[in-house]
């Protein structure tokens, strides 16, 4: 088995193998997860725990609180770290290799299984950019990526969101359309990506043998596929089309006050303004609108 | 029998285009060819006719065509080619389907995956190759008679028939787009050995005695070149001419593997 060759060929069926098992486990898994919970600003509408008048408000609501249960887990980096950029990176990068040495034969074999392969190699290409876009403006802090230069903050989830996405004060730019449609195209690429590796995992570990067990598994993924491209699309719609920006901006401040005091939100507002290039003035603006409602207050 | 074919097909004329190519390492060239052509013809018929009559469609004299073929019916694998662009038996690849009217066209090429040996007939030593790889065969030979062989159940004969049914055409190969050229013998262990050697190193893996083997087998796809570098396009399976389930052998396989897999991480082997 072993032909003295590199450490990839030495460790083939270990490498292959561990490919396949990370982009369901953990990636895929918390792909839903992450789906999940940013599209909580639609579903949100329907949490009885929210107080806001609006249902976007109280989609925004429901996913600042999900924002900051997250942001208040111990040893975050390190979770991050090990089990989404560690095997992101993994499965990233031996995907491309894997890919580079893949040809394509669409044009005379159009099957729907040659396609789906080619598919999987190009999504595999967009989802890879796509996430490195993604984690570097909203989490590394590379705002000079966004729109309008501006930064995400967990305190600010949906405000500082459609700002990313859109432009600053969430007001539409044209970079901001090229964003959004970016993220349109990325997030149904890793979806797909997503459904069809699932599929395709099950040849590889030889989970569904015949015919028949791999089209009812095909069927399910099918589900499965059709359900998350939904929950990542009405995130997308909730954040780029249905947010009010200034009204999202006003609940988080009255959340961040009720849960962390005045100063701390006085203090952290402060870091924003004086930060260059960051929703100064959105924030300025935000603070002159009038107070949306009853206190909301999650968890109480 | 009559002079007309069943879909009412009459005698007329088709051109050939083939791919030419002098030897090993040479560059091809088209030529094309008028043939007439007869009902119920087949590519074969028609390349006899050329060899008879090599004469380009332009008037020029050419040397005839070259190609492989033996059985003609579609049961040895030999006269493999890519016929319109997709591979397929050219004995069994009948005019009145392909070319029904006059001046249709046919295009002839030889293998893509295979070296060529000269015009339509290629090399397809790697394909054996790999079935030594994974050693698919029973092993019998031995100093004391073993006696009689396995009973074997008609459902499991039925399951492996089909899978017996291989003539090694290299048509799943073909069509596999894992599965590249590679003319440089000593590079075959790392390159994939395609859905033709996995599915009968699945036949062998359920013989009664060939399942010896199993370990071997799994071992030798189980590394670069093996089972891991499919990529799922499922061509394979979409192209057989024997509509052996492929895909189905190549899940197996890797379920063997699988567990083969763990038991080597906890056997410590």
């Amino acid at each position: 088995m072993d032909n003295g060759q590199g450490f990839v060929q030495r460790n083939y069926f270990l490498l292959r193998r561990l490919h396949s098992l990370t982009g369901v486990v953990p990636i895929g898994a918390f792909m839903l997860i992450h789906l999940t919970t940013n599209s909580s600003i639609l579903w949100g509408a329907i949490n009885g725990r929210a107080h806001a008048a609006t249902p976007i408000g109280r989609g925004v609501e429901t996913f600042q609180d999900e924002v900051s249960f997250i942001n208040g887990m111990p040893l975050l980096l390190l979770i991050e770290a090990l089990v989404l950029w560690l095997p992101i990176a993994f499965h990233g990068i031996l995907g491309v290799v894997f890919a580079l040495g893949a040809s394509n034969n669409v044009a005379r074999y159009g099957y729907q299984g040659n396609k789906r392969y080619m598919l999987q190699r190009l999504t595999g290409y967009l989802g890879f950019a796509f996430i490195l876009y993604h984690v570097a403006t909203l989490r590394w802090g590379w705002e000079w990526l966004t729109p309008a230069n501006t930064a995400w903050s967990h305190y600010f989830a949906t405000s500082t969101l459609a700002a990313a996405l859109k432009g600053d004060g969430g007001q539409w730019t044209v970079p901001g359309i090229i964003v959004s449609l970016g993220y349109f195209i990325g997030v149904s690429a890793l979806v797909f990506h997503f459904a069809n590796g699932l599929l395709t995992a099950s040849i590889t570990w030889g989970i569904a043998v015949s015919q028949r067990a791999r089209q009812r598994w095909g069927y399910l993924c099918t589900g499965i596929g059709a359900v998350v491209m939904l929950l990542g699309w009405s995130a997308l719609a909730g954040f780029v089309f249905l947010v009010d920006h200034d009204e999202a901006h006003q609940i988080e401040r009255r959340m961040v006050e009720l849960k962390y005091g005045p100063e701390f939100l006085k203090e952290i507002e402060r870091e924003h303004l004086h930060r260059p290039g960051m929703e100064a003035a959105a924030i300025r603006r935000a603070a002159e609108v009038p107070y949306p409602g009853p206190a909301p207050v999650i968890r109480e | 029998m009559s002079n007309t074919a069943r879909g009412g097909v009459r005698a007329r004329n088709v051109i050939f285009r083939i791919k030419r190519c002098e030897g090993p390492g040479k560059p091809s060239r088209w030529e094309a060819f008028k043939v007439p052509v007869e009902p119920n013809a087949n590519v074969i018929s028609c390349l006899n006719w050329i060899a008879a009559n090599p004469v380009t469609i332009d008037g020029r004299q050419t040397t005839p065509v070259v190609w492989d073929s033996n059985c003609l019916e579609e049961v040895c694998g030999a006269c493999t080619m890519v016929i319109n662009g997709r591979v397929r038996q050219s004995c069994s690849c009948l005019i009145d389907e392909y070319a029904p009217n006059e001046g249709d066209t046919i295009t002839l090429e030889p293998m893509s995956k295979f070296p060529v040996v000269r015009d339509l007939w290629v090399d397809r030593q790697r394909l054996f190759w790999g079935l030594r790889k994974v050693k698919a065969w029973v092993p019998i030979d031995g100093t004391y008679s073993l006696g009689e062989g396995p009973r074997e159940t008609p459902d499991h004969q039925h399951d492996r028939y089909v899978m017996s049914t291989c003539m090694s055409c290299g048509c799943c190969l073909d069509a596999c787009p894992q599965y590249h050229k590679e003319e440089d013998e000593g590079k075959w262990d790392r390159s994939f050995v395609g859905a033709a050697v996995v599915n009968q190193a699945r036949l062998f893996n359920e013989h009664g005695t060939g399942r010896v083997l199993k370990p071997e087998r799994l071992d030798a796809l189980m590394g670069p070149g093996g089972l891991d570098a499919c990529g799922k396009a499922e061509n394979c399976v979409k192209v057989c001419p024997k509509n052996i389930p492929l895909v189905e052998s190549i899940a197996a396989v890797n379920r063997a593997i699988t567990i083969h897999g763990f038991k080597r991480i906890f056997s410590g082997k």
